[in-house]
């Protein structure tokens, strides 16, 4: 079937007019109205918050990136039946059905001091002391972890189900002991789902709220929570929306460079003319 | 070379190989036949190392195979889609196979660049499998398992999905590259001009059991069943029956088969004539038999006509008569003729 292109103005029209009115105009009056560029750009506060929210995506990111690919690769390639697989799969995806809060606040009975983890230490004489789980930088990179696999999972599994089955059997074939195939064979093959999962968590990571204010307990700031505070607490728009402004066009940077980087590797596999018959 | 015996896989309720048993001799050209689902491909497999059969056992070269993963084994495989590894140019490809077992550099050139000789793409070495046609592909695939030099090369209808003309060229290349490497190979395939062709020896397969493995010739002339018969080219099969007076006549009109073929003959099997083995007309001296029938279809193949006549008791004969002749109308009778020495009984 194919669309008119007036049809697809007309089913395009209405959500872009809404995100061209309600989003990228205030936006865009702000990022040109926007005053103190330059005392942000100035202030090592700023900075040394940016770099702390940096360091939690990336550590997040690679961290799921861990977690989800072995979830992956066994719903794709390991197990046995369809049963099982999807049954899988909506363990994935469930906890997506409910709200961040909730499931943040999850993880302060489980890592909280009189938490799940510290008693059972405690209780079986491992500890001595209780520790210190919650409100750490543990915490939130744990919290955030859990919140964003689903998404790297998604991704991942979506492109590995596309490696066919007879390449990881033809580099057996040729001599490559199984994780030889893996490495020459199924990771690079992976790749996209990898840049993709990493690009959506990194930048979902970037921007989280509920979780770090939860996770950190206040403890330390990540710039979303930061801006919150300029908004709700402090009531200085301004500089609220230059922080927005600094975060946006910080992670865009730093998602152009890991970008530059993946087709610098990709570029070793792929022919620039790959199209060309 | 390769001996494998009894060997069985059931999956869930399927007998895929049912007690199939194969010795296959140092640089024999082996074509395993039959349609999907009779057990070839699982056969292929089995020898080399991605199925584990349930029962029976293959050698190789007197070293049992059984609980050998596929990266040990002295065999290769080239696979029906290729699976050309697609982020890997065509040299790559190739040297996949030597790098994993740790060549020096400039051996692993070496040999890369004669397997692509051999396969006439060495011109392609630095393209990638995605800017190749399919016989392209196909030749590199080729290149990628022949460039390990193995004791054996399993061919997974590595020919079928081309087209017929380039499927022709490429029987022709790799029986020649057949006798130049001197390996043994064992192709699987479900044309049967394919397996007659190209193969020294056929295995004819139906539901996980060889029915017949012969040379080609063997097998087209000498046809152990009716279903090898049917399967392995076109032929007119007439069913036998003793007559009143004790003589073994034709159960569509009661002909009597000329003694030496009735000396032979037992119960319950079937006389086969291919269709280039009759002519038209009546029976001449004791040695000839005839058969009346009508017309049922009639198929133009260019030098010949292939005629099916239908019999009184509905069995069809099928007779190749010379294409510059009057061509038969349908519903004509037609009266058809073949020498005693060029028939053959099967059994059902």
């Amino acid at each position: 079937m194919t669309i008119t292109r007036l049809w697809a103005a007309l089913l395009i029209g209405p959500l872009l007019l809404c995100t061209l009115c309600f989003f990228v105009l205030p936006f865009a009056l702000l990022a040109v109205t926007g005053q103190g560029y330059m005392d942000v750009l100035h202030d090592p506060y700023y900075w040394r918050i940016f770099a702390y929210t940096l360091e939690i995506s990336a550590v997040v990111t690679a961290g799921c990136l861990l977690i989800a690919y072995p979830i992956a690769y066994y719903l794709i390639f390991i197990a046995p039946g369809r049963t099982l697989r999807r049954v899988i799969f909506i363990i994935v995806i469930a906890p997506l059905f409910t709200s961040n809060i909730v499931r943040s606040f999850g993880w302060i009975i489980i890592l909280g001091r009189n938490g799940v983890i510290n008693n059972a230490l405690y209780d079986l004489g491992l500890i001595e002391k209780k520790l210190q789980l919650l409100y750490t930088d543990f915490s939130v990179v744990v919290g955030l972890i859990y919140i964003m696999t689903p998404f790297m999972v998604l991704s991942l599994s979506s492109v590995l189900q596309k490696i066919e089955p007879s390449l990881r059997e033809a580099a057996k074939d040729l001599g490559a002991s199984p994780p030889v195939a893996f490495i020459k064979v199924t990771l690079p093959l992976s790749m996209p789902g990898i840049v993709a999962g990493s690009l959506i968590v990194f930048t979902l990571t970037m921007g989280a709220y509920v979780t770090p204010s939860v996770m950190s307990g206040g403890k330390s700031t990540v710039m979303s929570m930061l801006i919150y505070q300029q908004y709700a607490v402090s009531i200085n728009y301004p500089l609220g929306a230059v922080l927005a402004i600094a975060l946006l066009a910080g992670s865009l940077v730093v998602v152009g460079l890991y970008l530059m980087a993946v087709r610098g590797v990709e570029a070793r596999y792929k022919p620039l003319e790959a199209s060309a018959k | 070379m390769i001996e494998i015996k009894s060997l069985s896989k059931v999956y869930g309720q399927f007998r895929a190989l049912d007690d199939v048993s194969l010795f296959v001799e140092e640089g024999e050209f082996i074509a395993l036949l039959g349609p999907s689902g009779c057990g070839k491909t699982t056969l292929l497999r089995s020898i080399a190392g991605f199925v584990q059969p349930d029962g029976g056992s293959i050698s190789i070269s007197g070293r049992s195979m059984l609980g050998q993963p596929p990266n040990k084994r002295p065999v290769n495989t080239v696979f029906q889609n290729y699976a050309l590894f697609p982020h890997y140019s065509v040299a790559n490809n190739v040297a996949f196979g030597p790098r994993r077992q740790r060549l020096p550099v400039q051996e692993i050139k070496q040999r890369v660049q004669e397997a692509l000789t051999a396969v006439g793409m060495s011109d392609f070495a630095s393209r990638f499998p995605s800017q190749l046609s399919g016989g392209q592909q196909q030749r590199v695939a080729l290149a990628r398992a022949i460039v390990n030099r193995p004791k054996v090369l399993l061919l997974d209808e590595p020919l079928g999905a081309l087209d017929l003309k380039l499927r022709k060229q490429l029987q022709l290349e790799l029986s020649k590259l057949h006798k130049t490497l001197g390996i043994t190979f064992i192709f699987v395939t479900h044309d049967q001009e394919e397996a007659l062709v190209m193969a020294d020896r056929v295995a004819v397969m139906s539901r996980g059991k060889i029915l017949q493995l012969g040379k080609p010739d063997e097998i087209y002339d000498h046809p152990s069943s009716r279903y090898v018969a049917s399967f392995v080219g076109e032929s007119t099969l007439l069913r036998c029956d003793v007559g009143q007076d004790g003589r073994v006549v034709l159960e569509a009109n009661g002909a009597v088969l000329p003694a030496q073929l009735a000396g032979i003959w037992r119960n319950g099997q079937s006389l086969m004539i291919r269709p280039e083995n009759i002519a038209v007309g009546p029976a001449v001296g004791p040695d000839e038999t005839a058969v009346e029938g009508v017309v049922a279809s009639v198929a133009f193949l260019g030098s010949t006509r292939r005629v099916h006549l239908e019999l009184a008791n509905r069995e069809v004969a099928i007779v190749d008569i010379p294409g510059t002749g009057p061509k038969p109308e349908l519903g004509q009778a037609l009266t058809v003729h073949w020498h005693g020495a060029k028939a053959t009984f099967v059994s059902d």
